[in-house]
């Protein structure tokens, strides 16, 4: 992402004087004799790379979580041997794609044929600039937030087609063209779920989407108020991952891999990385739209009164970061487990279904819960974010 | 307009029903989750094989009177049975014998008709190979006979399912001696000694 | 230069140097697929100037709309028009490569003249950055309601030619040929699986 002037500094400082990374990094740079400015260009790096870090952690977590919980549904045992409880399987498969001899087909168009799973791989890894994980803990508050999501992820289908495109394989091609057909269709009323929400809270930015459902703990998290959205959503994005039932442009039964099918070695885990860092961002995002994001089911404040602690002082601020960030990345976890548990639930749809389902029943759905919405907003203001 | 009403009703009843649905599903795939699981870790425990299980042929080459009625009750004349006639005894004398495992169904049919009994059917199922013509086995590999799960030190052997005592669904742990479900064959073949003894000192 | 005028103006020259290779690309390239890509290229990187220049709500609805909706659109359309046409060789087509030339060069002047005389303000007005949305929101509900309800109106009606065209059974005659359309192509309601069931739709079977 472009810094754009005037740059917002990442974990920038709270107006109350709250917990301020940057400024005591910086302050230790200088401490060592580095001018501000080289302080400055050495931290804005950080944020990205630990939030890279983390998509990839979170990647390895939940390859991990999908082998045992599958593995627990069908009652077999799952990855065993390699690190305690096979938590290092997911290492291990991405060595071995990593040494494995990347096959490039004679008759492919092999600048496409590169270009393809980077571009599906980009736009995600880009989206988690604007996850929050706590109040200030994310790399980049931008105004535009989530409609930033949404527009990054529309790009993804140009890169399913390129690669589709130019492995120069049929079942490749109809499996490129079947996830871009997927991902346009369930882009829209995923779109209109959001706005709904945005109306609720009056700002696109995820940081006040949160905090605006943060007054009253669990009860006034938005899923209370947007029932119908939050399944609508939920059922887009599993949609937008291409996970089971959705997963037909990899259905192994009629097009082999869908558009993977000729990629092997690191462009193949490039896809892989793709579909699971865009699962687990998926599920931060259900969790950062309608399941109250960092806050804790009590509210923090509360237990703060509760436990005569002043809301200022370091300790609190440290706990609460701290809280708010394992809370947020449990919630998104519960929603990987449900989305995992539904793969081994629900069988296939087929793709005329699959678009019936989006055109036909998504959509209107989704229109319709954002008129109530906006009637509910206009009837109660109070409660609906007047 | 009461049309449109109706198909709006039948339209949410049926969208409430799949939900039902697939929650149910939901349900019993939740549940499947805090079963044990019934894994067998196969190259490190093994399934003891069933006193009727038909694996890998054994051949006895000093039994042999090459008759080939193997070759003759096998779906595809499969047994390779190769002898001359030898002048002075008159007798055939078998000089080699062979079996294509790439190629055989284990159907039993050449053990069941074998007049000397030379053939049987062993436990071995690991015929895995790098090359299909390593399976035609002759005459020597015939003769060899397989570990036995419960024999190998390597393998931790477990009993089947059907050869678990009562109720036992897991075969790990169940304790050597427990008796299996049901009766065993010798009981049923007693049982069936005294009824038929029954019935014929019956006037 | 601070560190974040360096790197703006970085970005920017990367920017132009992709929109302008990128646009020549897709004029110029023989292959209609490598064209399309490199379209949606060029409106990425129209994306990044518009976000230089602050203008993030542009910027994401350029990505969204453009690339997302149209550019793909226009993959979609060429990847599933397989039709082989081998291509005639056209006559005179020097001379017409040169009309063209001749006129986006002409284009080219006009647009160059129009930037050299238009008197703008520098440095421009300051960039109201996040605010944006607002206004962008108030001009479209006020003084461009109708420009903007007459454009969706004209994507409606774009789209229902677009049905027209590509369900040309529902009509009892073919709209192009004029010919009688083959009904037979028409989807029919498929008889419910399971005729216990009182809905229409063969789907979702009742857990009884
Ligand atoms: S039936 Fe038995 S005895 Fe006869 S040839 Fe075959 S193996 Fe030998
Ligand atoms: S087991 Fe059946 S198929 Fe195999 S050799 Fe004997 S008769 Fe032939």
């Amino acid at each position: 992402m472009i810094p754009t002037a005037p740059p917002r500094l990442p974990f920038a400082t709270l107006p109350g004087g709250n917990l301020d990374l940057a400024g005591g990094f910086q302050a230790v740079l200088q401490g060592w004799g580095l001018s501000p400015g080289l302080a400055h260009a050495l931290w804005l790096p950080l944020p990205m790379v630990l939030v890279l870090v983390a998509a990839v952690v979170g990647v390895l977590a939940s390859v991990w979580m999908e082998r045992k919980v599958s593995a627990a549904v069908q009652q077999r045992i799952g990855p065993e041997y390699a690190g305690p409880l096979g938590i290092l399987q997911p290492l291990a498969d991405g060595l071995k794609l990593l040494v494995k001899e990347d096959v490039i087909p004679a008759r492919a168009d092999s600048l496409l044929f590169t270009l393809g799973p980077v571009l599906v791989l980009v736009p995600v890894i880009l989206s988690w600039l604007i996850v929050p994980f706590g109040q200030n803990l994310l790399i980049s508050n931008v105004g535009v937030g989530i409609f930033l999501w949404i527009a990054l992820s529309s790009i993804q289908p140009i890169g399913l087609l390129m690669s589709g495109y130019s492995s120069n394989n049929k079942y490749a091609l109809l499996g490129g063209l079947r996830a871009a057909a997927q991902s346009i269709s369930y882009e829209v009323p995923l779109a209109l779920a959001v706005l709904a929400v945005v109306m609720l809270s009056n700002s696109l930015s995820t940081v006040e989407i949160v905090q605006q459902q943060n007054s009253a703990g669990l009860l006034s998290w938005n899923i209370w108020r947007q029932p119908v959205g939050f399944l609508v959503f939920w059922i887009c994005v599993i949609a937008e991952c291409e996970r089971a039932p959705f997963d037909l442009p990899e259905a192994e039964e009629e097009l082999v891999a869908g558009y993977q099918t000729e990629y092997t070695g690191m462009k193949f885990a490039l896809f892989y990385l793709g579909s699971y860092i865009n699962l687990v961002l998926s599920g931060l995002l259900v969790a950062v739209l309608y399941l109250g994001g960092w806050g804790f089911p009590l509210p923090v404040e509360w237990l703060a009164t509760v436990l005569h602690q002043p809301l200022s002082s370091p300790l609190v601020q440290v706990v609460t970061a701290s809280v708010g960030i394992v809370t947020t990345v449990l919630k998104a976890f519960l929603l990987v487990f449900f989305a995992i548990l539904l793969r081994w639930t629900t069988p296939r749809v087929r793709i005329d279904q699959l678009l019936d389902f989006g055109w036909k029943f998504l959509l209107p759905i989704a229109l319709v819960n954002l008129l109530l919405t906006a009637a509910l907003k206009l009837v109660f203001p109070t409660i609906f974010g007047g | 307009m009461f049309g449109f009403l109706k198909q709006v009703g039948d339209y949410s009843r049926e969208a409430a029903a799949a939900a039902r649905g697939i929650t149910q599903g939901l349900a019993v795939t939740f549940d499947h989750m805090r079963r044990r699981p019934v894994t067998v870790q196969y190259p490190y425990e093994k399934l003891i094989p069933s006193e009727r299980y038909r694996g890998r042929i054994h051949f006895e080459f000093d039994k042999c009177i090459a008759c080939e009625v193997c070759v003759r009750v096998c779906p595809i004349n499969l047994p390779v049975v190769d002898w001359v006639m030898n002048k002075e005894t008159r007798k055939k004398q078998l000089k080699n014998y062979s079996i294509d495992f790439g190629v055989c169904i284990f159907c039993g049919n050449c053990v069941e008709y074998c007049p000397t009994n030379c053939l049987s059917m062993t436990e071995e199922y690991e015929l895995a190979a790098f090359d299909r013509h390593s399976l035609n086995f002759d005459n020597v590999a015939l003769g060899r006979l397989p570990t036995s799960v419960t024999m190998d030190p390597a393998v931790q052997p477990l009993r089947e399912l059907a050869y678990l005592p009562k109720g036992a669904v897991d075969p790990h742990g169940v304790p050597d001696q427990e008796r299996r479900a049901g009766q065993l064959p010798q009981e049923a073949a007693a049982a069936n000694t005294a009824a038929n003894t029954k019935e014929d000192s019956r006037p | 230069m601070s560190l974040a005028l360096s790197t703006q103006l970085i970005c920017f020259l990367l920017l132009s140097g992709a929109l302008l290779l990128g646009a020549l690309g897709v004029v110029l390239l023989p292959n209609v697929v490598y064209s399309a890509f490199l379209l949606g290229g060029v409106l990425l990187s129209m994306a990044g100037l518009y976000l230089l220049l602050n203008a993030s709500f542009v910027a994401a609805a350029q990505v969204l709309v453009y690339v997302g909706a149209v550019n793909v659109l226009i993959l979609f359309a060429i990847m599933l028009v397989n039709k082989r046409q081998p291509m005639r060789p056209m006559r005179v087509l020097l001379l017409r490569r040169l009309l063209s030339v001749a006129v986006c060069l002409g284009l080219l002047a006009l647009l160059v003249q129009v930037a050299l005389t238009t008197p703008w303000a520098l440095p421009g007005p300051p960039s109201i950055g996040e605010a944006a949305l607002t206004r962008i929101g108030e001009h479209f509900f006020t003084d461009y309601l109708l420009p903007f309800e007459v454009a969706s109106v004209l994507l409606l009606m774009a789209m229902i030619g677009a049905i027209v065209l590509a369900r040309r059974d529902v009509l009892a005659r073919d709209v192009v040929t004029g010919e009688p359309a083959d009904q037979a192509l028409l989807e029919r309601q498929r008889p419910p699986f399971l005729p216990s069931q009182g809905g229409s739709s063969p789907s979702a079977p009742s857990p009884r």
